[in-house]
């Protein structure tokens, strides 16, 4: 299983290597105005091919580009309920605070756990290859972070129970 | 008052999409109409021409076409082609492969990616690697650019 | 050898040369135009142009009669002359746009100026005595999308353009106010304003956003770089066959002929790569003209490490610079010495605040194989 981890994230690499190049570009539709095309959507020209790239049926991300934002949505592996309801505790959490994130959405795309969008505002301020090194970052971070969770979950349920079946 | 003054629904309408200057995605069919002879494809697989039926698909991908089922058969066929050979051989048949066929083979490889199914993904990873290593990030950007989409 | 200048952190937007190439016009990604004066090695600032009210997208100088041309996002575009005490003053260019101008070039005989804009048309603008200001005359059909990017024939009528619906179009931008009519040309005959001389259209369909657009020096051959990583060349004297050359990078913003046969490119990688046209109109990569290699540090990796780990509580060695002068993408070329036929030294500018000079005739390139 393990084995696909590595060539998994460094074709999510390569991808968002190549769907980041943004440019600056002021919107076509309303004067005076620049808007994420990847989010409007009102011009087809402006918007690349989606791509998915998947490890499994369950984990995959989906990556959306146009000609000055990227949005990218990942899929986190949730192997049963209670990493169901972590991850979306956990992801939750994140997307509260989405200003401090900077490159967070506020809410996910249909399908998927968590998304980024990233404009070319944010190309210029920060390096590409280091916000391509974020999110791979993120990816493989947040299983850990997720079994982590589980596993002291597990722990106090276990230490709760005791206390309370003690009395019986 | 003859005109019913009730109905809002002409707020609703999106005056920008009747405008005329528009960029229309109506361009017409072109290249390969009917995507690969799926005969001619199986024929070569049974007979280990591994090369030759994976050029066939690349070949005659349709990828002018709009007509979905054409797109699915080909996609389809293309994924059994790919998914059939072995990893030992995947860099023999890439150095066979120009760059415009490398690029059509990017393409499948990336729509497979979307239905995964038993193990698929892991080959597919595999082979998008080797393509990289192959063609570089300019492979992938035309994937994403053109708007030739198998 | 390179030389390298930076101003400030932010990015810059575009930047043009005055004729001898001791001021240059550059924005800083915001609505001012900065002008600076070369101090042997340092820059001093000499000017703040600030007409506009949102990000400047395009600046031109016009090396003869001594004009800067600049375009905004605000819909406007302004002219500027420099007066007696060397102060710049704008004259105001009715563009007549209702989105963003992105792009803005003189003609080659600087009487008129061409500027692109959102509004999926052209403005062909010229000066007008009576009112003291500059006039437009529009190309409309069948521009599609947004105009990204313009450059002019040496003929100073026929105009090349690529947009953001694929396609590159040479249209006629011939003015009869202000101009005899222009002889025949490899593009066509007859030029009343806005006439589409070519269409280039990729193959079978559409690939990729133009991003820019170059006649080469004597006309007859047009390259223009787009987003699905190609360069492209089509030459007028061989049917307007187009030769499509697909990289391996990632795609050009910016592109220029420095002789009649080769092509510096530069964008999304960058690094600005060197490509020659042979006899029979192929075209083949044949350098990049950067070679810095990523910085040896020496001492050895565990310390490095350990250095790391210690500052930012990081493992790995993993760089924050790239192994390129420019950190970030290329997005404007422009020819410091020499001219589009015989360039011996190129300038680019980049999301990172670098502007760099680059030696074409650097032994490393040795463009003497390149004469035809």
């Amino acid at each position: 299983m393990s084995a696909t981890l590595k060539p998994y994230l460094t074709a999510v690499r390569h991808t968002l290597t190549a769907a980041m190049c943004l440019e600056n570009f002021c919107s076509q539709v309303v004067e005076r105005h620049n808007k994420p095309e990847v989010e409007v959507r009102t011009s087809k020209e402006l918007l690349l091919t989606p791509v998915v790239i998947s490890r499994n049926e369950k984990e995959k991300v989906l990556i959306e580009s146009s000609i000055n934002s990227i949005r990218i949505s990942i899929a986190v592996k949730q192997a049963d309920e209670i990493e169901k309801i972590l991850c979306k505790k956990f992801m939750r959490f994140m997307m509260m605070r989405a200003e401090n994130f900077i490159v967070l959405r506020r809410k996910p795309i249909e399908g998927y756990d968590i998304s980024f969008l990233i404009t070319n505002f944010h190309t210029e301020q920060m390096y590409k290859h280091k916000l391509v090194d974020f999110v791979i970052h993120f990816m493989e971070e947040i299983d850990k972070e997720i079994s982590e969770m589980k596993l002291a979950m597990n722990a106090r349920a276990r230490i709760v129970s005791e206390e309370f079946l003690k009395h019986f | 008052m003859a005109k019913n003054t009730r109905s809002s629904a002409f707020r609703k309408i999106d005056v920008d999409q009747y405008s005329e200057d528009n960029y229309k995605e109506d361009e017409p069919d072109s290249g390969p109409t009917l995507g690969p002879d799926e005969n001619e494809v199986n024929v070569l697989l049974q007979k280990g021409k591994l090369l030759d039926a994976l050029r066939t698909v690349l070949v005659n991908a349709p990828v002018g076409v709009k007509n979905p089922q054409v797109k699915e058969n080909a996609l389809a066929l293309a994924l059994k082609v790919i998914l059939s050979i072995k990893t030992s051989q995947i860099d023999d048949i890439l150095n066979a492969l120009d760059r415009e066929l490398l690029d059509t083979l990017m393409k499948y490889v990336y729509k497979g990616f979307e239905n995964p199914s038993e193990g698929s993904s892991g080959h597919l990873l595999l082979w998008h690697e080797k393509i990289y290593n192959i063609a570089g990030v300019g492979c992938i950007v035309r994937v994403l650019a053109d708007r030739r989409r198998v | 050898m390179t030389e390298q200048h930076r101003f400030g952190n932010n990015p810059i937007t575009c930047h043009a040369w005055n004729a001898d190439k001791t001021h240059v016009a550059l924005s800083p990604n915001n609505n001012e135009v900065h002008i600076y004066q070369r101090n042997g090695a340092d820059w001093k600032q000499v000017d703040t142009l600030n007409q506009h009210d949102l990000r400047v997208m395009g600046i031109d100088w016009a090396p003869k009669t001594n004009r800067i041309v600049t375009s905004s996002a605000d819909r406007n575009a302004y002219v500027w002359s420099q007066d007696k005490d060397g102060k710049w003053k704008p004259t105001l260019v009715l563009l007549r746009i209702n989105r963003a101008a992105t792009c803005v070039k003189w003609s080659p005989e600087e009487n008129k100026f061409a500027a692109g804009s959102g509004a999926r048309l052209i403005s062909i603008c010229y000066f007008e005595k009576e009112n003291d200001w500059w006039v437009s005359k529009h190309i409309k059909k069948p521009i599609r999308s947004t105009i990204t990017c313009l450059d002019w024939h040496p003929n100073n009528c026929l105009l090349a353009a690529g947009s953001s619906d694929f396609k590159v179009r040479i249209f006629s931008s011939y003015i009869k106010d202000i101009e005899d009519v222009p002889k025949a040309t490899q593009w066509g005959a007859k030029m009343p304003l806005g006439q589409l001389m070519t269409e280039f259209v990729n193959q079978n369909a559409p690939v990729g956003w133009v991003h820019d657009v170059s006649f080469s020096p004597d006309g007859n051959k047009i390259c223009w770089v787009s987003h699905d990583s190609s360069i492209n060349v089509a030459d007028a004297t061989k049917g307007n066959g187009v030769y499509r050359l697909r990289t391996e990078f990632l795609p050009f913003l910016s592109c220029t002929w420095v002789t009649n046969n080769s092509i510096v490119a530069a964008g999304h990688s960058c690094i600005p790569v060197l490509y020659t046209l042979d006899k029979d109109g192929q075209m083949n990569f044949l350098a990049k003209l950067d070679t810095s290699a990523k910085k040896e540090s020496g001492g050895l990796s565990a310390m490095k490490m350990f250095h790391s780990l210690d500052k930012q509580a990081r493992i790995e060695i993993s760089d924050t610079n790239l192994d390129s002068i420019h950190q970030n993408q290329i997005t404007c070329l422009r020819i410091y010495e020499g001219t589009k036929e015989k360039a011996t030294k190129i300038s680019s500018s980049g999301a990172d605040g670098l502007l760099v000079i680059w030696n074409l005739n650097a032994s490393s390139l040795s463009l003497e194989n390149l004469k035809i």
